[in-house]
């Protein structure tokens, strides 16, 4: 009995570790995209809010949560082009624009709620995409709930990671695409429209981010707060570097940043002793003590956070 | 006309622009919901500046924004982000209040002093931590100070709702009568607070455009290698530019205790650091500009909350228009320095002179 509890404890333990991966694997495979293009986007943070107001406001509205994951990467996809002009076309600074959007995204996304729903303090309920259930299968101990009993966007976002894995280091595109993170002059001597790449990098970065916002309001919780995202925008750029702008190094820099949030979660419910604030401290300490075990930053795309001309100015 | 008054006068006229431009796009947003804008923007206005309680109001707000504000300027004058300020506000805050409240036997002037020294102090030792991982172990200084925000904010709300809890209110004991800052106006919450904020706004100006030592900051800001190269101790520098920074806002954050508050409860302190380094922007990293577009700010606070009240508008429009200012500041600031631009700009600069 004792034994069966354990496995019931761990395997629960772990199904949640993935669910709080999920939004954090996404927008790190977002942020890679970028970067790998050269491109530092500190502002993932406001573009997952943006992202989690759009998914819940959409999915609200159509009954379809669906639809709100589409409509909040869409949406995060579009404001990043706010970045993506300033930084490509005017080569103003990364951060500063990271920045600004950190500041507008939330903005926009309180204003869109309350025009919409009015300045209210009721607890508003949405439509959340369940669990895959898997018969049967799921009923195995520990492995069943952790791989078969998930949300589709955890089963997505792995095999997003492993394509992306593939497309960076297997395909002519992927190596391409790498190379204007690295040597974007030489790039463009050989064909490639470095711009566009950029272009195109800040579309999927933003479109990730949106997902893993929109994510959390359309199948982690079901109701709106401000502050949802809590910060996991910087836990997810801080889990590119951890993890060594690889895909392999993302998944685990991620999943253990999940694991500390699932286990703190956990256990604020089973040690009510220990105040929860300074469990919830865990996730956020223990990002930083990753940090500093790991030093990573010599791995970065050489040409990470340059402003590209053409002409060499 | 010198080449420094040129660029002065440019940067003016990028930030008035920028934040001219940003509120007629608040206007389109008003008018897009279908409100009357100049309703709007009077209410806005009246909120601001309508009465000795309204303009009081405006210079309560904008004083922690100063102290934020001064933080980012003086980081990233010497090459780094402080995007921490909010935490080091907040520590500042829960020194002062334990400080001041619980631990000081005696009230008074004494205590209002001592409670503001240790509240830069806490800021201080919260702003090393980036700055010490920044400058010998290389981590990047933004992602450290932001989690670090985090941090600071769950331990505040320990404290309200734990050990410094008052009776079963999640808030703190308030500080004793004697201790708090005393109010400027009659019938207004302005408070001495200002004065503070606008000396360290002038010994920061002072201290970076005059001083050995401020120039030092600002070489190892523009360009660390050749700062290191010329002998200058640049991993010191950094960090007790973090250190300052820090303290600058610890002391923000003892000052609206002291002064404000009088007490911690939830949303202490939420968004000043991410507003401070969006005003040392707009003001040009510049004290003084940081200070004045601190102000501007707090008018668009302060009369957003009227504007809320007698229109239904959100608050939240200002906040867009906010955010809007920077990144038409940033914008102007690099299209200017494109080439083409830079040529036309400069070309003009002779034909006025001529």
């Amino acid at each position: 009995m004792d034994m069966f509890l354990n496995a019931h404890f761990i395997g629960s333990l772990l199904q949640s570790t993935l669910r709080v991966t999920t939004p954090l694997l996404l927008v790190a495979l977002g942020e890679l995209y970028g970067e790998r293009a050269g491109m530092i986007n500190i502002g993932l943070d406001g573009i997952m809010t943006l992202g989690a107001t759009v998914g819940f406001i959409v999915g609200y509205i159509t009954v379809n949560p669906l639809l709100g994951l589409v409509i909040g990467a869409v949406a995060g996809s579009l404001i990043n082009l706010i970045y993506a002009y300033s930084t490509i076309t005017l080569r103003s600074g990364q951060i500063i624009n990271g920045m600004a959007l950190n500041i507008l995204a939330p903005a926009l996304s309180i204003f869109m709620f309350r025009q919409y729903f009015g300045v209210t303090t009721k607890l508003i309920q949405g439509t959340v995409i369940k669990p895959i259930c898997v018969p049967v299968l799921s009923d195995i101990p520990i492995a069943g709930p952790v791989l078969f009993n998930q949300n589709p966007i955890t089963y997505l976002a792995f095999v997003l990671a492993i394509l992306t894995a593939i497309f960076f280091n297997k395909t002519k595109p992927g190596l391409d695409y790498r190379a204007v993170g690295e040597f974007p002059r030489a790039a463009e001597t050989l064909g490639i429209n470095v711009i566009r790449k950029k272009y195109i990098a800040c579309m999927i970065c933003g479109a990730l981010a949106g997902l893993g916002g929109a994510y959390l309001n359309t199948c982690y919780i079901g109701t709106y707060a401000e502050g949802v995202v809590a910060g996991r925008g910087f836990i997810a750029l801080s889990a590119v570097i951890f993890g060594g702008w690889r895909v392999r190094g993302l998944i685990l820099a991620t999943l253990l940043f999940g694991f500390t949030d699932a286990v703190q979660l956990r256990f604020q419910t089973i040690l009510p002793v220990i105040p929860y604030q300074i469990l919830a401290m865990l996730p956020y300490l223990s990002t930083i003590a990753a940090l500093f075990i790991m030093r990573n930053s010599g791995l970065a795309p050489k040409a990470n956070g340059v402003p590209y001309s053409r002409e060499g100015h | 006309m010198g080449i420094r008054f040129k660029n002065t006068i440019l940067k003016v006229s990028i930030s008035a622009i920028s934040i001219l431009a940003a509120i007629l796009i608040g206007a389109i947003i008003i008018a897009s919901v279908g409100e009357n804008v100049f309703v709007a923007y009077g209410f806005l206005l009246r909120g601001a500046f309508g009465n000795a309680r309204a303009i009081g109001e405006t210079i309560v707000k904008a004083t922690p924004l100063i102290f934020t504000a001064l933080a980012a300027v003086f980081a990233y004058r010497c090459g780094m982000f402080n995007l921490g300020a909010e935490g080091q506000f907040i520590m500042g805050a829960i020194a002062a209040s334990w400080i001041s409240a619980t631990l000081l036997p005696f009230g008074g002037w004494l205590n209002t002093l001592l409670s503001m020294i240790i509240g830069a102090l806490a800021g201080g030792v919260w702003g090393a931590i980036p700055g010490l991982l920044k400058a010998y172990r290389g981590l990047n200084e933004m992602i450290v100070s932001i989690l670090l925000n985090y941090v600071a904010t769950l331990f505040m709300a320990f404290l309200y709702s734990g050990p410094l809890m008052e009776k079963n209110i999640p808030q703190t004991v308030a500080i004793f009568d004697d201790v708090k800052l005393t109010r400027l106006i009659e019938g207004s919450r302005v408070h001495t607070g200002i004065f503070v904020a606008i000396g360290v706004m002038i010994v920061a100006s002072y201290f970076l455009f005059k001083t050995a030592k401020g120039y030092q900051l600002r070489v190892v800001g523009l360009n660390p290698t050749a700062a290191n190269v010329n002998g200058l101790a640049v991993k010191k520098m950094m960090v007790s530019a973090f250190v300052v920074s820090g303290m600058i806002a610890g002391l923000g954050g003892a000052v609206e205790l002291l002064g404000s508050s009088y007490r911690l409860m939830a949303g202490f302190g939420l968004g000043f650091g991410f507003d401070g380094v969006a005003i040392a922007l707009i003001g040009q990293l510049h004290p003084i500009g940081a200070g004045l577009v601190a102000y501007l700010f707090a008018v668009l606070r302060t009369g957003a909350n009227t504007m809320q009240i007698a229109t239904g508008i959100t608050t939240s429009v200002v906040d867009i228009v906010q955010a809007v200012i920077i990144i038409f500041a940033v914008a102007a600031t690099a299209i200017i320095a494109l080439p083409g631009v830079k040529a036309i700009v400069n070309r003009k600069w002779k034909g006025a002179e001529q």
